[in-house]
């Protein structure tokens, strides 16, 4: 490997289109070298490497550019990814450009080191809650019943589409970090972001009610004969109320996350046991 | 009984391996907590894609609720479908046998999966070093290829002796299974897993005001369950009705604040 010329060459001038660059690798580095003592770190310093390579002429410089990126770090992909890559990429930019020009360094390392990790956690939490929590999981309702009748489109629908929804959203965010800086994150705060949000996990709702509508096939196994005519429960219950039994089922587990707090293990444990039982002697 | 030929063995283990080290980018996420694109990878490789994408829609539906938002993820779902479905398909079981595999082996497959981060550690002493000598190859190479052969060594092996010589045994044994009681109880179970799953997600989905919209929904595609409205049009559906409450909402909250001030205004003219 040749190693950069020392020297006093000037910074080069970063675009758009580098922070979007920064945050493409970021996509694919993410959690590829995920460790116990840096989370992501390293990935982020993969994302900013070519970004830090143009602006910071000289080894010092880079190297410690290399240094401060690669100390801990851990955000969502998308939102913490997109405006972090690319506030950093304008920041960096501007701390080179100072370092270069040899007059006092505004954009310190605490600077650098404060507006990352004020954001990393912040948007984490969001972006979890919208991307991984909420979209994934309508892309994947949509795709349920194609799945099940055996194509493959159930499963390429849902991989497919979501990665496209990362790569654009990821993108604009990366575009508002390097354009505004750290100021990116308040798109939160937007009304017309907030109601984006809200319809997002209201259809969320709505999706995962079309699912245990559809797809919790619970009913009771019981019948008698009564005067050689055969008495279906399941049939009575159908008669006034369709679709009872799932909707306690999930009703009761909800109750429980309530109560006791969110324990999947714990429910499906208890479910398992009290609907197998029950299965078993013949009444469900 | 169909068994895995070892070359079909080690496509999947090589698959898994890959998914589990996030060689995929940001596609692994999905591809690590819904069991669907490994069904397919599997049914492919196996010839058998109608019958491995029905078990991985049924693995989908019990890991809804699996990944929380925050919390600590304690099962990796892709495992777990890497060895239940090759099982269901070889032994042509029923496919809610797959849970049987499913849940304990995502569950030792968390923690390896938590073991990968260890190795990271270690590789990343590497990086440091290569960070001191600018060797930007190096780097690169620390922080992608070195993690995702480490990833390879950790999974491969492992799944490929599950694959080729664990699998069949389970399969011969859980084919005994089939045509008895335990099936229906198999089958009750599995619904009532679904349960839990969709009961997670909807906690998890924050605002209990919006709970109005699960019922709706519930009660609606249990009334029109004869006409088979497809997801994309429930999707349109749920999305307008959202649009509707809260411009509803909106409106709402500024008749009200409009209302309070035209109030006083009359109250000053006075």
């Amino acid at each position: 490997m040749v190693k950069e010329e020392t020297g006093t060459r000037e910074p080069e001038k970063l675009t758009k289109k580098d922070a979007a660059k920064a945050y493409y690798r970021w996509y694919f580095a993410n959690e590829i070298p995920h460790s116990n003592e840096r989370l992501l770190a390293p990935s982020l310093l993969w994302a900013l490497k070519p970004s830090l390579r143009k602006v910071h002429k000289d080894d010092d410089g880079l190297k410690a550019a290399y240094k401060r990126t690669i100390e801990f770090f851990n955000t969502q992909l998308t939102l913490g990814g997109g405006i972090i890559t690319g506030t950093l990429t304008n920041m960096e930019e501007k701390r080179a450009n100072e370092e270069h020009a040899g007059g006092p360094v505004m954009m310190s390392d605490d600077m650098l080191n404060m507006t990352k990790t004020g954001l990393m956690g912040a948007l984490a939490g969001v972006g979890d809650a919208i991307d991984s929590g909420t979209i994934q999981y309508i892309f994947i309702a949509i795709a349920i019943p194609w799945a099940l009748a055996g194509s493959a489109w159930g499963a390429l629908f849902p991989s497919l589409g979501f990665v496209l929804y990362q790569l654009l959203i990821g993108r604009y965010f990366a575009h508002a970090g390097f354009t505004q800086g750290r100021e990116a994150a308040n798109i939160l705060n937007d009304d017309k972001v907030q109601n984006i949000l809200s319809l997002l996990s209201i259809l969320g709702m709505f999706m995962m009610g079309i699912l245990a509508g559809k797809y919790i096939p619970l009913g009771l196994n019981l019948s008698f004969e009564i005067s050689n005519e055969v008495f279906v429960m399941q049939d009575f219950l159908d008669s006034f109320m369709p679709g009872l039994l799932p909707i306690v089922v999930v009703m009761a587990v909800y109750y429980y996350y309530v109560k006791k707090g969110l324990n999947a293990n714990k429910a499906s444990l208890w479910v398992a046991v009290i609907l197998g039982a029950l299965a078993l002697v013949g009444i469900l | 009984m169909e068994t895995l030929s070892i070359w079909q063995s080690l496509f999947i283990a090589v698959w898994i391996a890959l998914v589990e080290g996030r060689a995929f980018g940001g596609m692994t996420l999905t591809l690590r907590f819904s069991p669907l694109m490994t069904g397919l990878v599997i049914g492919l490789v196996m010839g058998d894609v109608g019958l491995a994408m029905v078990t991985a829609t049924i693995l989908q539906l019990i890991y809804l609720g699996v990944n929380s938002p925050g919390a600590a993820m304690a099962q990796e779902p892709a495992i777990g479908t890497t060895l239940a479905i090759p099982i269901v398909l070889m032994g042509n079981l029923s496919p809610v046998q797959a849970i049987i595999v499913a849940i304990p082996v995502s569950i030792l497959g968390a923690y390896i999966y938590k073991y990968r981060f260890v190795v990271n550690d270690k590789i990343g002493k590497r990086t440091d070093a290569a960070i001191e000598e600018l060797d930007h190859a190096e780097i690169s190479r620390t922080i992608i290829l070195y993690p995702i052969i480490a990833s390879l060594i950790l999974f491969v092996p492992l799944m490929f002796v599950l694959l080729q010589w664990v699998a069949p045994l389970i399969a011969s044994l859980l084919m005994g299974l089939e045509g008895t009681h335990a099936i229906h109880v198999l089958q009750v179970i599995v619904n009532g897993l679904i349960a839990v799953g969709i009961a997670t997600r909807i906690y998890v989905l924050g605002k209990q005001e919006y709970l109005l919209f699960f019922f709706l929904a519930y009660v609606l595609s249990i009334m029109l369950q004869s006409l088979n409205i497809t997801m994309i049009s429930y999707a349109i559906l749920g999305a307008l009705l959202a649009a509707l409450y809260l411009l509803a909402s909106k409106n709402g909250a500024a008749v009200a604040t409009s209302g309070g001030s035209d109030f006083d205004d009359d109250d000053d003219d006075f």
